[in-house]
């Protein structure tokens, strides 16, 4: 009765489904994003909608995460490293068919600077003291101090068009960009459809007619919609789906570490963890490549302060003392510390799968070093709030990581930094950051980075645990999508399907 | 009396609605974590007077008693407010999420409630037997197993029989009738299945105990035939009991619908309301609760219409 019925359904869908937009990428996506403007909304899964689909910036990250021109084509920088003049891209025209001009880059970047949008990405913008239009096509960026990843950072400061400048509202379910696909149409809860813009300026892209993403909660659900064909596509997935899914007919994997770290962080202005002495036994009672096996099915690499995939600047991790795994070491520190067996403390859990694994993992290595975890699992809300106002003892989370590594050291362990929630502060790594900042040049600011993060990987407020493998998972017919680290799904306009 | 019985039954259900509208706006009050935090989202910067200035727009500035009489005065008037997040009128957000949901309630009910009688009779009639037995088993199963693995397991098998049926996501019925329809299969048999091995277990039971009554020895007596003496006499009377449940059941499906609207990425209020909780968008949550309770609290007081209809024995 079934087997009749399903025969009879599908032979009816065949004359629904044959030739209906076959150049039109379905791709199974996990969550709705809370709004699509590039200055406001910054969370992942805004990200991956928006970021070099809809949105570019003035420069732009390829795959090996190194700089490339963006809307402007060149750029020179003046000798004291402090003004930078853009020259922009011609033909390029937004969604709205405008054409792209230096007032609206100027718009851009004072809608991020100003106080009233109050956007999250005004720090990467910190030094900015203004921009101004030299002409239509010039743009220059004066800063109050040189600060060398200026050119990185501006690659995810999106262009939108100066009509928007002051607008709060529009852009978060309207947007309006200048990128290969423009925005069409959001059904919440249900899709978010991006078409060809017509008058994109690369030449040939994009190659799709449009890209669809498909707002699906359930992982399993997911899954059957790759494997059915319903979805080309199911982006920047976890471990644990794409061996389900590795093997599978018509079905191609792909693959790359990923620049978001898994973390263990301490709050150094309360017992126990204020005492750097503990921050290192911690370190020394934490088995990393056990913790790859075990929670991360062997995917993904033992990390430090920054990921192995920045090749200019991570630190080998053979170099960091107490990443040695010595639950002997950790017992005579904590002694050495004047603390008790057992150490009690509180670990909040970001309510995400691979995270809550991890921290078992890590509960249970450190119950063998002396110290006794108990496992807070919260819920997203509550736990943001807690991160926020420092109301922890430890939290286990994951975190995204930058190309550049002022980006992330500066806000994070400066002192009085903008996501500085441990409370760390240190005379010596402020003044390193500092300096590092405004260097230009490349070794110096690597002999610097060296240092901060030799310091940071045992002294420092953050147990660096993991960089995990990211997947994208693709129907074979799927042609010309790179993977990205940092989960930019920006190949999307050199993708194609074979029909 | 009628009119008397019916004005009883309204005050009943006023008195609920008001304890069920307090409730809902004090439960959301006492999930842990600052709504006005939250609403800032992760990144942004938060400085206490972007917090009081939030604060107050939303009105969560002033005591509880204030905000629950200006909410409650609202709501009287038709106004439940606009959502935190984007601006839009919380009714126009149900409305638009609503339509999903019930469709998929009434195809689940439909596909439950209305195979339940025969296949309740059909069980009452070879009862002892192995084919009893065997029934038995399968309505246990059925009633055991979770709709959201019921509805993966489907979607696994469906792909596999039929791999170009549509069977996720969703398409308006005005768009495309048969595309909605055959994407709202799933979902209903899984949510339907379950209810459908419960209801025709109370069927059998009920019918069993209606046969071994004195009227159906009496018809039988008077020579009516088997048909007619389980149709017409044994299952009016087995119906009783089948429709308080069903009344009840309708209620309950919705509960299963909120996880099965995740399995099938349908956009239905389950979907609406889980995400509302996940960023405190507290109007939107008062008022898809409130109208989620409102109806079943109006399902059932239909459904004790519906029995009084039917038993006379009810009205007095």
């Amino acid at each position: 009765m079934t087997r009749t019925l399903a025969r009879a359904a599908s032979a009816a869908c065949l004359f629904v489904g044959v030739g209906a937009g076959a150049q039109t990428l379905e791709i199974g996506y996990d969550q709705s994003p809370a709004g699509l403007d590039p200055h406001i909304a910054t969370a992942f899964s805004t990200f991956a909608v928006i970021n070099g689909t809809i949105y570019e910036g003035l420069t732009a990250i390829d795959k090996d995460l190194r700089l490339r021109p963006g809307l402007a084509e060149s750029w020179t920088v003046s000798s004291d490293g402090k003004t930078y003049r853009f020259k922009l891209r011609a033909n390029v025209k937004f969604h709205d068919g405008t054409p792209m001009e230096a007032a609206d880059v100027v718009a851009s970047i004072e809608r991020v600077l100003s106080k009233d949008i109050g956007s999250p990405l005004a720090s990467r913008l910190a030094a900015v003291e203004g921009a101004s239009a030299i002409d239509a096509s010039t743009v220059e960026l004066r800063l109050k101090e040189a600060q060398a990843p200026l050119l990185l950072s501006i690659a995810t400061i999106a262009i939108v068009p100066r009509r928007m400048q002051a607008d709060k509202d529009a852009l978060q379910k309207q947007p309006v960009g200048t990128g290969p696909f423009a925005f069409a149409e959001w059904q919440p809860n249900s899709f978010i459809r991006l078409a060809k813009h017509a008058g994109y300026w690369g030449a040939g892209q994009p190659k799709l007619d449009g890209v669809k993403f498909n707002l699906v909660p359930e992982s399993a659900t997911r899954q059957v919609g790759l494997t059915s064909g319903t979805y080309a596509m199911l982006p920047n997935i976890d471990a644990a789906t794409a061996l389900q899914l590795q093997g599978k007919p018509n079905v191609r994997i792909t693959e790359t570490l990923e620049l978001a770290y898994t973390l263990v962080g301490l709050n150094v202005s309360k017992p126990p963890f204020n005492d750097a002495r503990v921050r290192r036994a911690l370190n020394h009672a934490l088995d990393r490549a056990e913790i790859v096996q075990a929670a991360q099915f062997g995917k993904g690499v033992p990390g430090g302060p920054l990921s192995p995939a920045l090749k200019d600047w991570a630190v080998d991790t053979k170099e960091f003392g107490c990443y040695a795994h010595d639950p002997a070491k950790a017992r005579a520190l904590l002694k050495e510390a004047g603390l008790a067996e057992p150490v009690t403390v509180t670990m909040n859990v970001l309510p995400r799968q691979d995270i809550k694994d991890i921290a078992q993992v890590v509960q249970a290595q450190l119950a063998k070093s002396g110290f006794k975890v108990e496992l807070k699992n919260q819920e997203l809300g509550q736990f943001i709030q807690d991160w926020r106002n420092s109301n922890f003892d430890m939290f286990a989370s994951t975190n995204a990581g930058s190309p550049d590594p002022d980006d992330y050291f500066f806000r994070t362990f400066r002192s009085g930094g903008s996501t500085n929630v441990f409370k760390y502060s240190d005379a010596r790594i402020d003044d390193l950051l500092d300096k590092a900042r405004a260097a230009s040049d490349q070794a110096q600011r690597k002999a610097m980075y060296d240092e901060v993060q030799k310091t940071l990987a045992c002294d420092g407020p953050i147990a660096h645990l993991t960089y995990g493998q990211l997947f994208t998972a693709l129907r074979g017919t799927v042609q010309g999508y790179e993977i990205m680290a940092n989960r930019s799904l920006s190949y999307l306009r050199d993708t194609g399907v074979a029909r | 009396m009628p009119v008397r019985f019916l004005a009883e039954r309204a005050i009943d259900l006023a008195i609920v609605v008001f304890g069920v509208s307090i409730i809902v706006f004090l439960m959301i009050r006492m999930i842990p974590g600052d709504a006005v935090a939250i609403m800032l989202g992760a990144n942004t910067e938060i400085t206490p007077e972007r917090l009081a200035s939030l604060r107050a727009r939303v009105g969560l500035d002033r005591p509880l008693v204030e905000q629950y009489l200006v909410w409650a005065g609202r709501a009287l008037s038709g106004d439940l407010g606009t959502s935190l997040w984007t601006g839009k009128p919380v009714v126009e957000e149900i409305a638009a999420n609503l339509g999903v949901t019930l469709q998929l309630l009434l195809m689940s009910l439909t596909l439950g409630a209305g195979l339940a009688v025969p296949a309740g009779c059909a069980m009452a009639r070879v009862r002892g037997g192995a084919a009893d037995i065997a029934l038995r088993v399968v309505t246990i199963a059925g009633i055991t197993v979770p709709s959201f693995w019921l509805g993966i397991v489907m979607i696994l098998a469906l792909a596999t029989l039929a791999p170009g049926f549509p069977s996720l996501g969703h398409v308006p019925f005005a768009q495309d009738p048969l595309g909605n329809l055959q994407r709202m299969l799933l979902p209903s048999l899984a949510l339907g299945l379950p209810i459908l091995a419960s209801l025709s277990r109370l069927v059998r039971t009920a019918m069993l105990d209606a046969l071994g009554q004195d009227y159906v020895r009496t018809a039988r007596a008077k020579g009516l035939g088997e048909r007619r003496v389980v149709y017409r006499h044994a299952l009016r009377n087995a119906l009783l009991p089948f429709v308080t449940s069903v009344g009840i059941t309708a209620g309950y499906l919705f509960g299963g619908a909120i996880v099965v609207e995740q399995v099938f990425a349908l956009p239905g209020l389950g979907r609406l309301i889980v995400g509302a909780i996940g960023e405190r968008n507290y109007p939107l949550i008062q008022a898809a609760i409130l109208m989620v309770t409102v109806g079943f609290v109006v399902v059932n007081f239909t459904v004790d219409m519906l029995y009084a209809a039917i038993d006379p024995r009810v009205r007095r």
